[in-house]
């Protein structure tokens, strides 16, 4: 039997991966995953407990999630390019400009 | 007659943004014509005030912030309406004495900005808008210091903001928990201070309130160890910004005290009246050796302020209509003879650019108009009777030998130092031989240094002479400040001590 | 009557202040006539005023209100009675004199106008001081002539000495008044008033320890005025102000002060009869103490200053014992026959090239038979020679002190009598008689201007005959006065007075023998009495090492150690503290975003564990 935990055990997994991938991958392209992943880890824990408590406020706020990861994903890949394109590289030590 | 103080606040103000439309020839001519209709509003405001009235008079109120009690509220009473005349007067003989070139419209429009908040901080009854004028006053000192001082301005002119600014941030959570208080009393929020003074206060509450607004009333006066900001301002600041900040800003601290530290905080303020006379003591003294050893004549005169503020605030911690009727007395007097004391500093710094006494030497045969002038001012810088120095000194320091002896004569012992230091800083640079070859071409007081400088004199006589129109009017206001302490006092030895030292006779 | 009042007091400020407008200007006689007949009339108007009081008037005026704050109404109040009238009448007369001889005197001096000036001025400040009918109007005028007093001894401010010598009278005068003004704030808190006639009226029924405490605290002021041991070295300095002013200021009036305030407080004082005895001991040892220093000084105007102050010793004693209308007496004697001293001084400096050095004159009767003949007068009248008016007011205060049975005072008293008689006539013929060394020395001396001895001639006369308005003058002083009675027989009395004038007249006859033969020898001057009168006791020595410079030392040390490298040097540190303190953040803003998310995850941690740890209210 499947029961919550299982669930929310699987989103702390995701989560912690996509954190590991946070703050190791140096590649841009491959941080965009890790964050996509963070974010469905979230969803995974939201819809579990949506269907766990019957509320499907929940679900609906995964639904938000992910059409806010997908317009942040198109904004972001296309600044990607942009980048690309300027830089020659996704390297995340290549933006070093903002520093204090 | 409405609406005078609010046209004494922002007359400069807006004066002042017109200001921006005239030309840079015409501009000092403008600041002077401002300051003197200024000038000339608060005289009226003398002479429509109702002296056998004690209380707040021409009381403005429109509400700015309803839910919390915020609200524009202004009012006028004897403790605060020669403080107003002081910093017009102060602010219209500055620009007459002006001879700054460079960025001179700014200049004269920021003088004007801060003559708004300095009246404003005078007037205010409301305590959100008094730290608003508070603070802003900072801003345009700042602007003085930082674009027209010498050497160090920059350092000088951050480090009083910041020394200032820090000392009033404690303030305001004190105010806002005030006003938190005052709601649970009453069910209400209000910021006016009238109101506050129907507030009774948990003698606990009042110990730490008062610890907050002593600090920054302190860095302000100010008071040892938070004075380290002043020489450095006074040292770097262009002669219209210490005379400013001398004869006016520095009375803002005192001020305070008077209104806000005695008749909201009673039982504190008699708590810690003995570390604050000994502060006060060590004020005077301390002060006046390091300005004994000081080798600028500006120093002197900025430590020497110090030292006065000292014998001020041991004449209102003596809580009696004499020794605080002297020590507002004291701070109009201050006002004149330091802002005076300055512009002559600026006078022989314009000529010699230097203020150093080992540069000068024999000035009173070069010079013998403004070695004059200087000597009665510093006369009346050392207290001596007839001249505007003398009444407020008296008066502090009779009312506080009512609280202790022992530390009046000790603090007492400030109008010896002071004719210390002042007498030696007179001879190194006016009396001896002319030594500097530079020193022998010199030039007198000129006509405009003249028409700044006069005035001032003539205060410093009549004033000393004739001070009773003034004393009165301030007494009534203070007796009245004394009966709100006094009703308010929750303990029985506050009580017992406010009925000491306001009456004669008896032990000791 | 009260114009008269008015006239008096306010014709000086007049002068004063026409005097005034000339002070930048070239030199101008009318400043010196205007004034001097300003002066005139207050010295006529004080006359009146005395001629009325004789007649049993009392003037009180309330001119305007000054100071009120409080419980303290402070009005411009004065006071014409028996005493002030006597004060007055002695302080204008010496003024009016002074401001003539003046006229000669500061003839070639750059700073004509504004001496003259400065001369009014002072005579107002004192007629304030002594016509007032309260504590603080008396210290109005206390402090005025303060610092009248540090304008002329500064008068030449050229010279380092002399302006140094005005800071230090001003200074030392502000020490003591500062115990002055504590007596004053005692007074007040005790009586709720100043004024002499309420005070006096209940002081009475006051505890007897607060009325010694007023009584000192006031004496500490007459101290510092009239220069009495510790307060005494500011007078000796004082004489590098222009002669005149010696004579008007440190010899006839403001030193008097002191005196004067002790007479016009004796309601108080003669209700604490030990302050009294304090009082009364410290003149005597002032009396002696000033005469030793005279005995060996070579300064013209020191010796006199110092004969000066053993003469305000002798005032002390008689108004420490009660006798307060024989100090006033021997004040008014003293302020002729001293002046005139002091004026004849400056005649011979004035012959001498300003050469104070008595060593360097001798043989000068020749030249300036007038001048040696007033200070002649002077001076017997000084030793107290009958018929001098020093005799009188001198031999009453001995008598005082043996009648009260102070036997060392009048003993002390005895000695300094001895002093003066020799003190004096060292003087005289040293500077008189003798070997004309200043020949040797290139001085070409001459008599003084005629009209200048005309005007000495007022003082020379009083000092002849002053001495025989005692009865008179008793009668009329006694009349709010205390009485004092001489309680030894007659015979006593006279036995006394005839020893002290044998004894005084012994050592003058010795003196001028002694001198004739060419004086003491030059071995005494290594003797180490000599030295240490000759260094004035090293007082002023071991004031400039014990006071002036460790007093310089540590204000610089409170500046440069305490404010610069303590209070300042924290202030700092905690601006620099939060400075640093960015300075090594900065490295976090690195601009790299894995170091941001990194960052970003603590902040997730810390919140996380927030969240979960921190629990209030539970």
């Amino acid at each position: 039997m499947i029961t919550l935990t299982h669930y929310l055990v699987l989103s702390g997994i995701l989560f912690s991966l996509g954190i590991v991938g946070v703050l190791r991958r140096k590649n841009l392209l491959m941080l965009f995953f890790s964050t996509e992943i963070l974010l469905n880890a979230v969803n995974i824990g939201f819809t579990a407990v949506s269907k766990y408590y019957g509320d499907l406020s929940g679900q609906i706020f995964s639904f938000f999630i992910i059409a806010i990861a997908a317009s942040e994903v198109a904004v972001g890949l296309g600044l990607l390019v942009l980048w690309y394109k300027r830089s020659g590289t996704v390297d995340l030590d290549s933006l070093q400009m903002m520093k204090g | 007659m409405e609406h005078i103080l609010s046209l004494i606040v922002f007359f400069p103000l807006i004066a002042g943004i017109f200001g921006f439309v005239i030309n840079k020839e015409n501009v000092k001519t403008f600041g002077i014509s401002v300051a003197f209709v200024e000038f000339l509003l608060s005289i009226v405001l003398w002479i429509a005030y109702d002296p056998t009235n004690s209380g707040y008079q021409f009381v403005e109120y429109s509400a700015l912030i309803p839910q919390f009690g915020v609200g524009f509220y202004l009012g006028v009473d004897g403790i605060s309406l020669f403080l107003v005349i002081l910093s017009t007067f102060m602010t219209l003989v500055s620009l007459v004495a002006l001879n700054i070139k460079k960025d001179i419209k700014n200049l004269v429009i920021t003088i004007l900005f801060l003559e708004m908040t300095l009246v404003g901080v005078f007037l205010s009854l409301d305590m959100i808008l008094f730290y608003i004028f508070w603070e802003l006053s900072l801003i345009p000192m700042l602007y003085i210091i930082g674009a027209w001082g010498s050497g160090q301005r920059i350092y000088a002119a951050i480090k009083f903001f910041l020394y200032t600014f820090a000392g009033s941030a404690l303030m305001l959570v004190g105010i806002l928990y005030l006003g938190y208080q005052y709601y649970l009393a009453t069910g209400t929020w209000s910021f006016a201070i009238p109101d506050w003074y129907l507030l009774v206060l948990p003698f606990n509450t009042q110990l730490w309130l008062f610890g907050a607004f002593f600090l920054a009333f302190a860095v302000k006066v100010p008071m040892f160890p938070f004075h380290t900001w002043l020489p450095y301002a006074h040292g770097q600041a262009p002669t219209v910004g210490s005379i400013l900040l001398a004869a006016v800003m520095l009375k803002m601290g005192t001020y305070a005290f008077i209104r806000f530290s005695l008749p909201l905080f009673p039982d504190a303020s008699v708590y810690f009246l003995y570390p604050v006379a000994i502060i006060a003591t060590i004020m005077v003294i301390y002060a006046a050796m390091v300005a004994y050893a000081q080798k600028d004549i500006k120093q002197v005169i900025a430590y020497s302020s110090i030292s006065h503020m000292g014998i001020i605030i041991l004449g209102i911690f003596a809580m009696n209509a004499e020794g605080i009727t002297g020590s507002i007395f004291l701070m109009l007097s201050h006002g004149i003879v330091s802002g005076a004391l300055f512009m002559l500093v600026g006078v022989i710094y314009d000529r010699r650019h230097t203020k150093l006494m080992s540069e000068f030497g024999g000035l009173a045969t070069v010079m013998p108009r403004y070695a004059a002038i200087f000597g009665v001012l510093m006369m009346a810088a050392v207290g001596l009777p007839l001249t505007v120095g003398f009444v407020g000194e008296f008066l502090s320091l009779l009312g506080f030998y009512r609280v202790s002896w022992e530390i009046t004569v000790i603090a007492g012992s400030g109008i010896i130092l002071g004719a210390v230091y002042m007498l030696t800083l007179y001879r190194k640079s006016f009396f001896g031989k002319v030594v500097k070859e530079e020193n022998k071409t010199l030039k007198d007081l000129d006509k405009r240094e003249f028409a700044a400088l006069i005035p001032l004199v003539a205060l410093v006589v009549i004033l000393g002479v004739y001070p009773k129109p003034i004393l009165t009017t301030i007494d009534m206001s203070v007796r009245k400040t004394i009966q709100t302490m006094e009703r308010k006092a929750l303990l029985p030895d506050t009580k017992k001590f406010l009925l000491k030292v306001n009456s004669i006779g008896g032990t000791k | 009557m009260e114009k008269y009042l008015f006239v008096a007091l306010f014709a000086p400020l007049v002068g004063s202040l026409f005097s005034l407008l000339f002070t930048a200007k070239e030199k101008n006689t009318i400043t010196a006539i205007v004034t001097s007949a300003l002066l005139l009339l207050s010295f006529v108007s004080s006359l009146t005023l005395l001629v009325s009081i004789h007649d049993g008037l009392t003037l009180h005026v309330k001119m305007m209100d000054w100071i009120s704050a409080g419980n303290l109404n402070l009005p411009f109040g004065f006071i014409v009675d028996n005493v002030s009238v006597i004060m007055m009448v002695t302080v204008t007369l010496v003024s009016t004199v002074v401001n003539v001889y003046s006229m000669g005197y500061m003839g070639h001096d750059k700073g004509y106008n504004r001496f003259f000036t400065y001369i009014s001025a002072f005579v107002f400040s004192m007629l304030i001081l002594v016509m007032s009918d309260n504590f603080v109007g008396l210290f109005i005028g206390w402090e005025g002539v303060g610092l009248c007093s540090y304008l002329l001894i500064g008068f030449w401010y050229e010279k380092e000495s002399a302006s140094w010598a005005g800071n230090e009278a001003f200074i030392m005068n502000r020490v003591a008044d500062l115990g002055m003004l504590m007596g004053l704030f005692l007074i007040y808190w005790q009586f709720g008033t100043f004024e002499y006639d309420k005070v006096f009226a209940h002081v009475g029924s006051l505890n007897p320890a607060i009325v010694t405490s007023i009584g000192l605290l006031l004496f500490i002021g007459a101290m510092g005025k009239s220069a009495q041991f510790p307060f005494h070295t500011w007078l000796a300095d004082a004489m590098e102000g222009p002669t005149p002013v010696s004579a008007l200021i440190h010899a006839a009036t403001m030193v008097t002060a002191g005196v004067y305030l002790v007479i016009r407080a004796s309601a108080l004082f003669s209700l604490i009869p030990e302050v009294g005895h304090i009082i009364a001991t410290l003149g005597a040892f002032v009396a002696v103490f000033a005469a030793s220093m005279a005995l060996v000084n070579r300064d013209l105007k020191r010796i006199i200053a110092y004969s000066t102050l053993s003469q305000l010793g002798y005032m002390f004693v008689a108004a420490g014992l009660g006798a307060y209308w024989i100090a006033l007496f021997h004040l008014m004697t003293h302020a002729f026959f001293k002046s005139l001293l002091f004026l004849g001084a400056g005649n011979i400096m004035h012959a001498m090239d300003d050469e104070l050095d008595i060593k360097k004159m001798g043989g000068l009767f020749g030249i300036m038979p007038y001048t040696a003949t007033l200070m002649a007068v002077a001076s017997v009248a000084l030793c107290g020679v009958y018929p001098f008016a020093g005799f009188f007011s001198k031999d009453m205060i001995l008598a005082a002190a043996f009648n009260g049975g102070n036997f060392y005072i009048w003993f002390a008293l005895f000695i300094g009598a001895g002093m003066t008689a020799f003190y004096s006539f060292r003087l005289i013929m040293l500077v008189f008689f003798g070997d004309k060394v200043h020949k040797k020395l290139g001085f070409h001396p001459h008599e003084t201007y005629p009209f200048v001895l005309w005007a000495l001639l007022p003082l020379g006369i009083l000092s002849t005959v002053a001495g025989f308005f005692e009865k008179p003058f008793e009668e009329f002083v006694t009349e709010i006065l205390s009485k004092y009675e001489i309680t030894i027989p007659h015979a006593t009395e006279l036995g006394l007075i005839f020893l002290t004038s044998a004894f005084v007249i012994l050592v003058i006859v010795a003196t001028i023998y002694k001198y004739n033969k060419g004086g003491f020898s030059k071995q005494l001057e290594n003797m180490p009495i000599y030295l240490l009168l000759k260094n004035q006791y090293y007082i002023p020595k071991i004031y400039e090492e014990v006071i002036f410079k460790p007093y310089y030392r540590l204000s610089t040390f409170a500046w440069k150690q305490i404010d610069v490298k303590i209070i300042d040097f924290i202030v700092d540190l905690i601006a620099k503290t939060l400075y640093i303190l960015g300075q090594k953040s900065r490295k976090m803003q690195s601009g790299n975003l894995s170091d941001m998310l990194r960052w970003m995850v603590v902040g997730i941690v810390a919140l996380l564990a927030l969240a979960i740890f921190y629990r209030p209210g539970m």
